[in-house]
């Protein structure tokens, strides 16, 4: 019988593991038993010694790196890590778990990019995990993981609040019913059954609700709780003296799995694009279209949100830190601008201008806004950008997509990158980027003498894209990329 | 006569002889010490804010002698409403702006009976489904001079976060496409929105056809062309039979794709997202005047019989030559 600790660790049974454990003496040693699961896993493939994880350490890094090699690697061998699926590792594996856990709280914090990926591959491993296992042993575990948390038979959709806050779930996707959600099968019969007319009500509970929906739920409760656990590790951590060196080593280790894919196959929004961005001189063409009509002024309304929220941090980042998703490290602005030389003379006039051109001009009514402006640079609420008032205010990251169409939804008008991308920045990296890879391919190709092809062949229909290295070129003020 | 502006002595008059402080709605009085007021003194905007009433004579003094433009109480309750500090929870509001409604059959330039009527049944819906799907009951609807209010104060909601409200608005707007492709144990199933009667779907098909009976061949609606138009016009009686699928077939499925997107992606300024999802808003106050449009903001007792021109008119109205 599989252990309900095997797809969720928090659990009770997954806590009794670790305090079965008691303390971090001999996490490091050599687990025989562990190396022999794997090694005799009928499914697993090993090319080498070090693919075999020896102890609890080991497993743990094992688990990211599953994660991030899934996510990043086109020739992904799902093979080498069929261990991660086998339920016979489940006390090493909750263990390490518990391990990451702790270990990223203790030294990155909540809102990292490391626990980003911690919860996410806690939820990948559970859905693998799944998929594995028979579907009547699968629907049995996922009942009970889902009664520990929704102990009562009905459930109101606001239990879910953490979960829609940090959009795990979209409420659409819940199946509602006076405010109750609905889950059960004979609850879906006596609410839904008479309503339900030329279709089989049974087929259609298994078709909207069935194994899948309860899945979600459970997959996406037991991330929140991994999150919320992250975060009480934190915010213990600022009150303990010392931290264990063995947490704090996992951590450097998580970090160095995470930092690979960056340099061997590119990682995060580039979406295969290689090696780090380079901030350079603001090519206007590559903006996207929102960015492009609010540069054309926004009418009386939206003019406040559209210069100040929107259009000042997205230039200030796409000029200066057009990096800073896929790094989630946060900076200031003088950190990749020293003398605010940029920020004076290519940042803020485009915003300025951007602003004198909404009707009625921004500044003519609300001249009080340029502090605002400042501040939303980092600045503090001051008239003049001074590096001591640096930090007083955070620099406003750029708006996403989903906030764009809230908060300016005249802005969002779509073209077909956008359907890729969730951030105005994403578009403007990936458009900046298929130039610089085009005129690299280009170059290549010319090398090869062989320029009129490749313009015939390579860039058939990214005409888009042609017309950009074109305007980069002939444009002085957009400077090379 | 109708929806002009009111000048400062129509103002005074109003506040003098008709206003009076015991008609603000309940849900205000009780909450009047931790809500944030603010007010418009000279039609330039809400910029007389941060002001605090200890009690309602505070409220009916300041109001009668200032005969404000335009007068408004936060959607938040405060510990400090003077400092806007110490938020403690706030209203979940929708605001149904008749003017910015985004498929408007009457086309005209401002606000008229046409389109308030529309803005009203686009209230009628979200309170069924407030009520129907999300459960909720603490609900007031506020005729706001150019439409209309929805202030829900279910305890339940008023702690949520923005990107909770914004979750909300999507659901009850229906801004996204539900999936059409189900599976189950490997087989694949088609199942379009309108033959799902109950949950997100409903509502979904609900939004479709209140936008798909408004439009007209001036109507833009990203991705949808004239031709699709002419052809939804043409059709589109089948509707009020509930005859989804007929509809669909006749339009042609990749074109009615098309259409149910655009629609979705509109029916995002069903309601005014921003009021919605912002902690800390000040709404008009029920009972002050529109001065804009000289209409009273009114609670609304029951929405079926509520007519703006015989229940929101102020008597100066009639006065005037």
């Amino acid at each position: 019988m599989v252990s309900i600790s095997f797809l969720n660790p928090l659990s009770p049974e997954g806590k009794d593991i670790v305090r079965e454990l008691g303390s971090f003496e001999g996490i490091s040693q050599d687990i025989p038993q562990l190396r022999s699961t794997v090694t005799h896993n009928p499914s697993q493939e090993i090319a080498d010694d070090s693919e075999i994880p020896s102890n609890f350490l080991e497993l743990a890094l094992k688990r990211i790196e599953w994660y991030v090699k899934k996510k990043n690697h086109r020739e992904f061998n799902g093979r080498r890590y069929a261990y991660l699926s086998d339920d016979q590792i489940t006390k090493y594996d909750v263990i390490s778990f518990y391990l990451l856990c702790q270990a990223i709280g203790v030294k990155f914090g909540p809102n990292s990019r490391e626990t980003r990926v911690m919860v996410e591959s806690q939820g990948d491993l559970i859905r693998e995990r799944l998929g594995k296992l028979h579907v009547d042993e699968a629907r049995q575990l996922v009942e009970q993981s889902l009664h520990l948390y929704l102990d009562d038979d009905q459930v109101h959709w606001t239990f879910f609040e953490e979960l829609l806050s940090s959009r795990k779930i979209r409420l659409t996707e819940l199946i509602l019913d006076q405010g109750e959600l609905i889950l059960d099968h004979q609850d879906f019969m006596e609410r839904f059954g008479p309503k339900i007319k030329h279709r089989n009500p049974l087929s259609m509970y298994q078709l909207l609700i069935g194994d899948e929906l309860k899945e979600l739920i459970m997959i996406k409760l037991i991330m929140q709780e991994t999150e919320d656990y992250i975060k009480q590790v934190h915010e213990k951590a600022k009150k303990m003296v010392e931290p264990n060196p063995i947490l704090l080593e996992l951590a450097e280790q998580v970090a160095e799995v995470l930092s690979r894919p960056m340099q061997s196959y590119g990682y995060g929004s580039m979406g295969g694009g290689g090696g780090p961005l380079k901030a350079g001189p603001l090519n206007h063409q590559a903006f996207p279209p929102c960015v492009k009509k609010a540069l054309e002024g926004i009418k009386s309304g939206g003019r406040n949100d559209g210069i100040v929220l929107f259009i000042t941090p997205f230039i200030s980042y796409a000029r200066l830190y057009p990096d800073v998703f896929r790094m989630n490290i946060t900076k200031r602005v003088s950190d990749q601008d020293p003398n605010l030389e940029k920020t004076e003379n290519e940042v803020l006039p485009l915003i300025y201008e951007a602003a004198q051109r909404c009707v009625p001009p921004l500044f003519d009514d609300q001249p009080q806004e340029k502090v605002n402006i400042n501040a939303k640079l980092g600045f503090g609420m001051h008239s003049t950008l001074k590096m001591e008032h640096e930090g007083e205010t955070t620099w406003y990251t750029p708006m996403s997509c989903e906030k764009i169409k809230l908060h300016l939804p005249p802005l969002c008008k779509p073209d077909d990158l956008c359907k890729k991308i969730g951030n105005p920045l994403s578009y403007y990296n990936r458009r900046i980027w298929e130039v610089n890879n085009l005129k690299t391919e280009g170059s290549k190709t010319q090398e090869e003498g062989d320029a009129e092809k490749h313009s015939k062949t390579e860039v058939s229909g990214v005409q888009k894209e042609t017309d950009l290295t074109k305007s980069n070129t002939s444009d002085p003020n957009s400077g090379g990329l | 006569m109708y929806l002009k502006p009111t000048s400062p002595n129509e103002r005074r008059q109003y506040y003098r002889e008709e206003w009076d402080v015991k008609n603000i709605p309940d849900y205000i009085r009780e909450s009047l010490i931790q809500r944030e007021f603010g007010f418009d003194h000279m039609g330039r905007g809400p910029n007389d804010r941060y002001r605090v009433f200890k009690n309602m004579d505070y409220l009916r003094k300041f109001m009668r002698y200032r005969a404000p433009f335009a007068a408004y109480s936060s959607v938040a309750f405060y510990h400090k409403p003077r400092r806007r500090d110490g938020w403690i929870k706030a209203e979940l509001v929708f605001d149904v702006d008749a003017k910015d409604i985004p498929i408007r059959s009457c086309g005209c330039s401002n606000v008229c009976e046409v389109c308030l009527n529309q803005a009203k049944d686009i209230v009628h819906g979200l309170v069924d489904t407030i009520k129907g799907d999300l459960g909720l009951s603490n609900i007031h609807v506020v005729y706001s001079g150019r439409g209309y209010h929805i202030r829900v104060l279910d305890d339940l909601v008023m702690g949520a976060d923005s990107d909770v409200r914004s979750q909300i608005v999507k659901y009850l707007v229906g801004s996204d496409v539900p999936r059409s492709e189900y599976s189950n144990q490997g087989m694949k199933y088609n199942l379009e929105h309108f033959t799902i009667p109950f949950a997100y779907p409903q509502v979904f098909t609900n939004r479709m056809k209140q936008a798909i009976l408004a439009v007209n061949l001036e109507t833009e609606i990203d991705g949808v062309n004239k031709n699709i138009l002419k052809a939804v016009i043409k059709h589109r009686d089948l509707l009020k039979d509930h005859q989804w699928g007929i509809f669909r077939k006749n339009i042609g499925p990749i074109r009615y794709h098309k259409l149910v997107k655009g629609i979705a992606s509109l029916n995002l300024t069903l309601v005014d997202a921003k009021v919605s999802i912002d902690l800390k808003r000040i709404l008009r106050l029920p009972t002050s005047l529109h001065s804009g449009v000289s209409m009273i903001s009114t609670e609304i007792k029951n929405l079926e019989t509520f007519d703006p021109f015989q229940d929101a008119v102020p008597k100066f109205v009639y006065e005037r030559d």
